[in-house]
């Protein structure tokens, strides 16, 4: 235990977008996560944060089930900027006496605003301006991202230029200065928690000088000559900005440029709160904090820029630079410099951030024709009606993604059970060994000049029009059986999977028939491969296992052989250089094969599953490689025999697919793999309808007979959170301390929902009795668990 | 081999810091054993339960207007005006020892080897016999800026009392809001910022049958324990390091092995925060605090004979177990080296579990490739496939992560 006098404690804050961390004291940023509460204060605590915003909603706290996160920054009399995630319901303004204004910008979906006689329809990206003191009403649309503003009367400082209120919705479109308006919002709101103090008053600055000239020009004012006013004063701070650089710039030489005199000019700062020096000297302090740490500009030596920003005399500027940002010029660099290279990410899986920014989010995706079909299922009932046998084939197996549009393979009833064929994506690692003479394997790894059974691996384009690796683009690398289409699971249910055993699947080569064998890949994406000892570097490297089952469904893996990845040319001629597309086949003349020291260690076996997922409520095809709410890529290892993973329904019918099987598996998952092997479980499939004991759960549950654990994520929702770029920006915000606060809250609110305790103790009962371990920091969107021991509540 | 007795007294013991400047308690030989008692510094949240009619606790944490047994706690100024005291509760932990280890120089490795622990009883007439702990959820903890309910933020105490008729375990006895409590020497404590302040129990409000039907099951180990650093004279024994010191893990309790690389002459090893139960993560900012005594055995490995044993090249201090090895990542490695001069305050705005995944993945990957003889391909093959990492602390400052290997593995067939 420790305590730190005086200190206050708080987290080092990344560049994330949403902030989900712990931020610094002195911020004024309230955050809400709905992750954090028990349902029954959930929604309380939503009004709470919204009130902050002059805003109510209508949703209640027993029909908040689903995923909000929200930030707000800044002071009730100032400037308040916030940043929702939310999910369909109608906000109205709560009346305030003064002019407050609020600015509504809508990051992807259409919302409409209704006033009297008014109906305004705002695009994504557009400005909607709308009173605080006249009744309007918005309805979001489901996972709408919405950016408000809240501009106070004395931020504005509206009247003194004798604006006329606004007393009706105005809708700004996202051109010229609007434009200007609402970019600066949306990357301050994308900033909450990076901005210093300092950094965040300029933000307000800028946002309310920007408003003021855009409505300047938009709506009439109560009287001609103080709108006239402030139209003057915005374009005296333009004529500075242009001047900047200039040293002799003077409160003479721009009256004259303006056409007025001097006094007035004065007498128009003063009005604004500042002498004409003091704004000239804060805009070049500014200007040169800006170029000191702009990109194009960090080898610029340090008086060039205090030169650039009309500061003549360098230790002059050394003496201002410190006294109003706390560090000298140069230190004030090198600590910026510093903080880039430490949160900078290497390279990257999954959508490039690029490709997303091009692509527009459909709202209802089709997979490449696939759901046009009429899906054929497969009734193979036995005579009790409750086992099914799902066997893998091309037919029964999804490459890489998850989408709610894929035709199910297979339908069940709760309670039923089904022995499920999984393959590894990794079979192709060692053809002979584990695809030769397996026809399912044969079948679902086929891939020759002209065909490929199972085209799309991934979430990506089908035309691999991003990098050309191939269809799908290997954005998602699992072989997924599936879906299975669950009787009467609906959105708002629990489907509980539970494992009833798992067993290896031999080689069907006659050579090795009845032995088994899988791969790990110490690969580019996992957590070694920045930062190598041994040359060469960087490189990925392949070890193949036998494993050794025992009867109990354990037993033991040995390495078998081991090789360095070699440039591999696929079927249709795309050279891989790195493990950047699932399945493409080793040809054994390109490698060396190596016997490893490590042969004769014995390493225990953990068989489970790593990809248990339900279809994700969202349109477009999922990754598979980033867990979430739907369960998908969890990748711990305490899921296999005996064990039960409950995920929330998202889509009718629960889509379930499973696959990605592991022999053995380390809390970390470091390497980027587990010992990847093909494998045939036995599940019980059970439908929880809404209310019951699951009500309230948002996130994959892990039951085993012994422990519950909870499975935490540095972006529990990633998808509504970061929107459509969400498949790109989850690989570039991970981090185990967004993941240690998610798993936090997530246990905070399970023992006070289930167990019915009140914060302090399921606090203290988390710091004497909870164990938080690294579930993996290798997929996108990493993990950290938390099990809680059963036998810690007496019967 | 030689059986030492090291009991609590203010003559042997140190509050809140590690020092290669202190007067050893007792020095050791290779192979001699020790019972070493340690107290909890969070006695005083229940002076009537953990203290009272315990001669040694009474006089260690003896403190009135005109006497303070122990008047350093921390390793920060011991010349007034204070803030919060002498030290300034830079460091809270109530250290025994240290134990000088004959021979011991830097470059060699401590083995300390924990037979037994056992819980001290309370001695006071009305609990005698019994046993009893605190836990804060303090102001360091991962939650306190992260609080759903009113008031906000608030710090709670817990006291447990510990059953070991059975298979042993805690149970909440009641709990407790802080509130501002006035030392001896007048200084106000709104928050819990300095060790050892008695709570006026008048000034509280207890709430009783609190985590009704909740057993929390003992895992009575030592959260700091380690050897002194060499970087300065007083070093706080809230971040752990190099040379071991708060690291907190439930695994370092009977059976344990912790090895230590050796950084002063006598290495000064010292223990004291003991723990009766504790979670990976310690998420509130402290365990469940009670008083114990331990056996310990030390075993001093000389520098020249490391090679080629599983303690070669070790920097760190590595946990040995029947069943694994664990080594410790924290934020950084030597914080005291990595920041400087105010290092043992501003390490606190550097906690970052990221950094210590870091640092525990390198410190396992050199630990296969040194001690067990793998390639850097194999040992990462290894790691991914069977070993697990997990979260130490999150409270502590410099944040641990920790990497445990089962050694089973490594079994000759």
């Amino acid at each position: 235990m420790a305590f730190l006098s005086s200190q206050v404690q708080y987290q080092t804050v990344g560049a994330f977008s949403m902030p989900t961390g712990a931020v610094e004291q002195g911020m004024n940023i309230k955050q809400f996560i709905s992750e954090s509460y028990p349902q029954d204060a959930r929604g309380d605590a939503w009004s709470e944060l919204l009130a902050g915003l002059h805003l109510r909603s209508n949703s209640q706290n027993e029909n908040f089930a689903s995923f909000a996160v929200a930030a707000v920054r800044g002071q009730p009399d100032g400037i308040l900027i916030g940043h929702l995630v939310a999910d369909a319901q109608t906000l109205t303004p709560i009346s305030q006496r003064d002019r407050t204004l609020i600015a509504l910008i809508s990051l992807d979906e259409e919302i409409e605003i209704t006033a009297e006689n008014v109906n305004l329809t705002v695009a994504p990206n557009e400005l909607a301006i709308l009173p605080t003191d006249k009744s309007w009403e918005t309805c979001l649309p489901r996972n709408t991202r919405l950016v408000v503003v809240c501009m106070s009367e004395t931020a504005l400082q509206a009247q003194r230029f004798g604006l006329s209120p606004v007393v009706t919705p105005l809708l700004f479109p996202a051109r010229g200065l609007a434009s200007v308006f609402i970019r600066s919002v949306a990357s301050a709101a994308d900033e909450l928690d990076t901005l210093t103090s300092l950094e965040w008053q300029s933000v307000e600055q800028v946002i309310a000088d920007l408003y003021l000239t855009m409505i300047v020009s938009a709506v009439p004012s109560e009287t001609g000559v103080n709108s006239t006013q402030a139209a003057l004063f915005s374009r005296l701070a333009l004529s500075i900005e242009h001047h900047l650089s200039d040293p002799d710039l003077s409160a003479g030489r721009v009256a004259r440029q303006e056409g007025i005199s001097e006094r007035y000019l004065q007498k128009l700062f003063e009005q604004n709160g500042e002498s004409f020096t003091h704004y000239l000297r804060e805009r070049r302090l500014q200007r040169a904090r800006m170029a000191l740490v702009a990109p194009d500009e960090l080898r610029m030596p340090v008086a060039e820029v205090a030169y650039s920003c009309g500061f003549s005399d360098a230790a002059n500027f050394n003496r201002l630079f410190k006294e109003r940002f706390g560090l000298p010029p140069g230190a004030f660099r090198t600590h910026h410099v510093k903080n880039l290279t430490e949160t900078a990410s290497a390279e990257q899986r999954g959508w490039p951030l690029k490709a997303l920014n091009n692509r527009k989010a459909k709202k209802r995706s089709a997979i490449d024709g696939a759901a046009s079909e009429v899906s054929q299922l497969k009734d193979s009932r036995e005579a009790d009606g409750t086992h099914h046998h799902l066997s893998a084939s091309a037919k029964t197996v999804h490459w890489g993604y998850f989408s709610r549009s894929l035709p199910p393979v297979l339908e069940i009833s709760s309670g039923d059970t089904v022995e499920i064929e999984t393959l590894t994506q990794h079979a192709s690692d060692a053809p002979d060994l584990m695809i030769k003479g397996d026809s399912a394997a044969e079948d679902i790894f086929y891939w020759d000049g002209e065909t490929k059974h199972v085209d799309r691996r991934g979430a990506g384009p089908i035309d691999a029009s991003i990098f050309g690796r191939g269809a799908g683009e290997g954005f998602g690398v699992h072989v997924c059986t599936g879906p299975i289409f669950v009787n009467g699971a609906e959105p708002g249910d629990v489907l509980e999977v539970r494992i009833d055993d798992m067993i290896p699947r031999s080689s069907r080569n006659p050579e090795y028939d009845g032995r088994y064998f899988g791969s790990s890949v110490s690969a580019w994406w996992g957590y070694q491969y920045g930062e190598l000892l041994q040359e060469p570097k960087p490189r990925e490297n392949v070890v193949i296992f036998e494993i050794f089952p025992d009867d109990d469904g354990f037993g033991y893996a040995k390495a078998h052989y081991s090789y360095r990845w070699q440039t591999q040319t696929d079927p249709f001629g795309v050279e891989h250089k790195t493990y950047d597309y699932p399945g493409v086949p080793v040809d054994p003349a390109k490698i060396q094969p190596l016997l490893p020291a490590m042969h004769d260690l014995r390493i225990p076996l953990r068989p489970h599953f790593g990809v248990i997922a339900v279809a994700p409520r969202e349109a477009d095809p999922v990754d598979s490689v980033p867990p979430a709410y739907f369960g998908g890529n969890i990748d711990n290892w305490r899921l296999g025999k005996g064990a039960s993973v409950y995920l929330p329904v998202s889509v009718p019918g629960a889509l379930l697919s499973i696959g990605d099987p592991h022999a053995a598996q380390g809390d970390g998952e470091v390497s980027g793999t587990a010992i990847e092997c093909s494998m045939t479980g036995r599940i019980t499939v059970t439908v929880h309808k809404k209310g019951g004991r699951f009500s309230d759960l948002t996130y994959p549950l892990i039951e085993t007979p012994e422990e519950w654990i909870l499975t935490g994520f540095s972006h529990p929702n990633y998808l509504a959170e970061f929107g459509p770029k969400g498949q790109g920006e989850v690989y570039m915000q991970s981090s185990l301390d967004l993941a240690m606060k998610d798993t936090f809250r997530k246990t905070r609110r399970f023992l006070m929902g289930a167990y019915g305790l009140n914060e302090d103790d399921a606090i203290t009962l988390m710091s004497a009795a909870v164990d938080f371990g690294v579930t993996q920091v290798v997929d996108g969107n990493w993990g950290v668990h938390a099990i809680l021991r059963k036998s810690i509540f007496s019967e | 081999m030689k059986h030492h007795n090291l009991p609590v007294s203010p003559e042997t013991v140190h509050w809140g810091y590690f020092s290669k400047a202190v007067q050893p308690a007792i020095t050791v030989r290779s192979g001699d054993r020790a019972t070493i008692e340690t107290l909890t510094h969070h006695a005083n949240d229940d002076y009537e339960r953990m203290i009272q009619g315990d001669p040694a606790a009474e006089a260690i944490f003896h403190w009135t207007k005109e006497q303070k047994t122990i008047s350093r706690r921390g390793s920060g100024p011991t010349e007034g005006p204070f803030k919060l005291g002498a030290g300034e509760g830079i460091g809270v932990h109530l250290m025994t020892g240290p134990v000088a280890v004959e021979g011991a120089e830097p470059g060699d490795v401590l083995e300390v080897r924990i037979l037994d622990v056992r819980p001290r009883p309370s001695q006071s007439a009305c609990y005698c016999g019994r046993c009893f702990g605190s836990n804060a959820a303090a102001s360091w903890g991962f939650h306190y800026h992260d609080l759903i309910e009113e008031p906000k933020p608030r710090e709670v105490v817990t006291i447990f009392e510990l059953d070991t008729a059975g298979e042993p375990y805690a149970k909440a006895v009641y709990n407790y809001v802080w509130t501002p409590q006035t030392d001896p020497d007048g200084i106000i404590h709104s928050t819990i910022d300095y060790p050892g302040v008695r709570v006026d129990h008048n000034l509280v409000t207890k709430r009783e049958n609190i985590l009704q039907d909740i057993r929390v099951p003992a895992r009575l180990h030592f959260g700091t324990m380690g050897l002194a650093p060499s970087e300065e004279d007083f070093v706080s024994s809230i971040p752990p390091s190099y040379s071991g010191g708060n690291i907190d893990d439930w695994r370092i309790g009977r059976g344990a092995r912790m090895y230590y690389p050796v950084a002063v002459d006598g290495a000064y090893f010292s223990v004291g925060d003991p723990h009766a139960a504790q979670g990976d993560s310690e998420l509130g900012g402290t365990a469940i605090e009670t008083s114990l005594t331990g056996d310990f055995e030390f075993i001093l490995h000389k520098k020249n004979d490391l090679g080629g044993t599983v303690l070669e090249g070790l920097d760190h201090p590595m946990l040995e177990t029947d069943e694994q090895w664990s080594v410790y990542g924290f934020t950084y490695p030597n914080y005291l080296e990595a920041l400087g001069k105010d290092a043992q305050t501003t390490i606190a705005h550097h906690s970052s579990v990221d950094k210590a995944m870091r640092d525990a993945f390198r410190k396992m990957r050199r630990f296969l490739m040194t001690a067990h003889n793998m390639s850097e391909d194999e040992a990462i093959a290894l790691m991914s496939v069977a070993a697990d990492f997990g979260v130490t602390q999150v409270v502590d400052a410099n944040w641990g992560v920790h990497g445990s290997i089962r050694k089973n593995i490594f079994k000759c067939y």
